[in-house]
């Protein structure tokens, strides 16, 4: 199964575009919104209104999350060289698993345009994390 | 709405106070004192009737893996109550509550008794009970559904540390998702309705597949690692909760499909309790028969595979259970329609609801298979369930005793 699956993933890696629409799930009439998640990933953040994170401060947030399941899938496998049964190597990987759901949730939201510091930056604007990301 | 307690007290013209004070928001109280003016042994009735509305809370705990909040069934869930769930506006923003007009979803991991370094620490999952405060979890769920508010705390996905709390008000609906919402005994006993979402392990691969694999640090190796290091935690602390569930909705691959190996197509099962106050499972043509039906045919065209339903009562974890089975996809509009007016039970409140709330999230994962299909349901029955719980507490008649 798993590698029927890679063939027909392999091709969309780009961009996760074509993967969501295969998913079970996607009427395939809503391409508008599909345009918006290959903003978001390709873009990595940028333009407010397409899918990307509209404040600085949440786009920090989208690297730091990035970067910190990169480290941590390698310091699951890492730990887990050992023993694939301890208790550590668990942990390590439901860290990742974690972090994946938080930057998962986090880009959801940027599809819908609910930027998570949205209603922080009305009440405080001229903070460093309420500058407004541009193009 | 308005949740009335009656008192009688008798006594010589004098009103005693009520034993119980209700807590909650807009208390009000009548008296009615009324004295035989005739001079007899008889002693005057005081009838004292306290009125707290909202006073109770309808709570629904919502099993499931997927993080919190962003699960397409809270969406759907407050969706049929009306208007979007959010955030709570001027709080922390990393915050995992939302709140909508009728219902606020609580997550469970803000429940976590060990952050992220603790759990490491002690080498416990998040999965595990130990890294959960379940004594916590029920003293506040306990309050909310007594119409108290709480100062709940926050566990931050990002950080992995648990932040400082926020006010909580008790809701209409309050909905607590998470691992672990039936884990706990006395926290089951809170709920007037509970679900599991549970998703075979193809599906769950295959979904993950599709969560992660654009991220740089994944890989399909990585991904089935975390699922396969997971998975015994999640066998022995999360999977049991399904017995406990008044409804399970089982995500499966598809039957119609040969060898089907892409997950795209999904079998989904809506496994519903019987005797279970104030839900009246769905069914297909008769209760408590057994049919397969296939919508396809000279009246509806469908692509392939096309759609295949079956009921049947069954018994499941020693429950008697019925189920109702959805295999295949939708197409069209006109599909779910007809499929929607051939279903019993299904709450709705006028003619194609279920359609029209599939098509007002027609973006949403899941909208032209089961699973859409059943949340949305799921949904309407638990809309039903909370009219009716309301209705049956100010339905209670108000009378005066005769003096």
């Amino acid at each position: 199964m798993a590698s029927l699956i890679t063939a027909s993933l392999i091709q969309t890696r780009s961009g996760s575009v074509d993967g969501l629409k295969a998913s079970g799930g996607w009427m395939g009439k809503e391409k508008a919104k599909v345009v918006g998640v290959k903003a978001a990933t390709t873009m990595g953040g940028g333009g407010g209104g397409r899918g990307g994170a509209k404040y600085k401060g949440t786009q920090m947030r989208e690297k730091k999350l990035t970067k910190m399941i990169e480290e941590k899938v390698k310091e699951a496998k890492q730990v887990c060289e050992g023993d694939e049964r301890s208790d550590e190597c668990k942990v390590a990987w439901d860290e990742v698993e974690e972090v994946s759901q938080a930057k998962a949730h986090l880009r959801l939201k940027l599809l819908h345009k609910q930027d998570p510091l949205e209603s922080f930056c009305q009440d405080n604007p001229d903070t460093d994390e309420c500058l407004i990301y541009e193009d | 709405m308005a949740i009335c307690t009656f008192y009688t007290v008798q006594s010589l013209n004098s009103i005693s106070t009520p034993t119980n004070t209700h807590l909650g928001f807009h208390q009000k109280q009548l008296l009615f004192y009324s004295t035989s003016k005739k001079s007899s042994r008889r002693q005057s009735t005081t009838a004292t009737i306290t009125c707290s509305a909202e006073n109770k809370t309808v709570v629904i705990g919502l099993a499931a893996d997927s993080g919190c909040g962003k699960s397409t069934f809270m969406r759907r869930l407050t969706s049929v109550f009306g208007g979007a769930a959010e955030p709570p506006k001027g709080g922390n923003p990393d915050s995992n509550t939302l709140i909508s007009d009728m219902t606020t979803v609580i997550c469970l991991d803000d429940y976590h008794s060990l952050d992220r370094t603790g759990r490491k620490k002690k080498g416990v999952t998040a999965l595990d009970p130990r890294a959960n405060n379940f004594d916590l979890m029920y003293e506040q769920v306990k309050a909310l559904k007594s119409g108290i508010a709480v100062e709940k705390p926050i566990y931050n996905h990002v950080t992995g540390l648990l932040d400082p709390p926020e006010l909580t008000k008790p809701p209409k609906i309050l909905v607590i998702e998470g691992l672990h919402p039936m884990y706990d005994e006395r926290v089951r006993d809170l709920l007037d309705f509970s679900i599991y979402l549970d998703i075979s392990n193809e599906v769950k691969f295959a979904w993950k597949i599709q969560r992660d694999m654009a991220e740089r640090g994944h890989s399909l190796e990585s991904i089935k690692a975390s699922i396969e290091a997971r998975k015994p935690d999640f066998d022995a602390y999360i999977d049991p909760q399904k017995q406990y569930a008044d409804a399970v909705i089982e995500v499966l691959p598809t039957q119609l499909i040969p060898d089907d190996n892409e997950g795209k197509v999904l079998r989904v099962r809506l496994i519903m309790k019987e005797g279970v106050k104030y839900f009246n499972p769905v069914y297909l043509f008769d209760e408590g028969s057994t049919i397969g039906w296939i919508p396809c045919g000279r009246k509806l065209t469908c692509s392939y595979p096309g759609i295949k339903f079956s009921y049947s009562p069954d018994t499941y974890y020693g429950n008697e259970v019925s189920v109702l089975e959805m295999d295949g996809q939708f197409d069209r509009l006109d599909e779910l329609i007809y499929v929607e007016s051939h279903l019993s039970n299904i709450s709705t409140k006028f003619y194609g609801e279920v359609t029209q709330q599939m098509l007002k999230h027609a973006d949403f994962p899941g909208s032209n298979n089961g699973t859409g299909l059943f949340q949305t349901i799921v949904g309407l029955k638990i809309r039903d369930l909370y009219e009716q719980l309301i209705a049956s507490k100010v339905g209670a008649p108000l009378e005066a005793t005769r003096s």
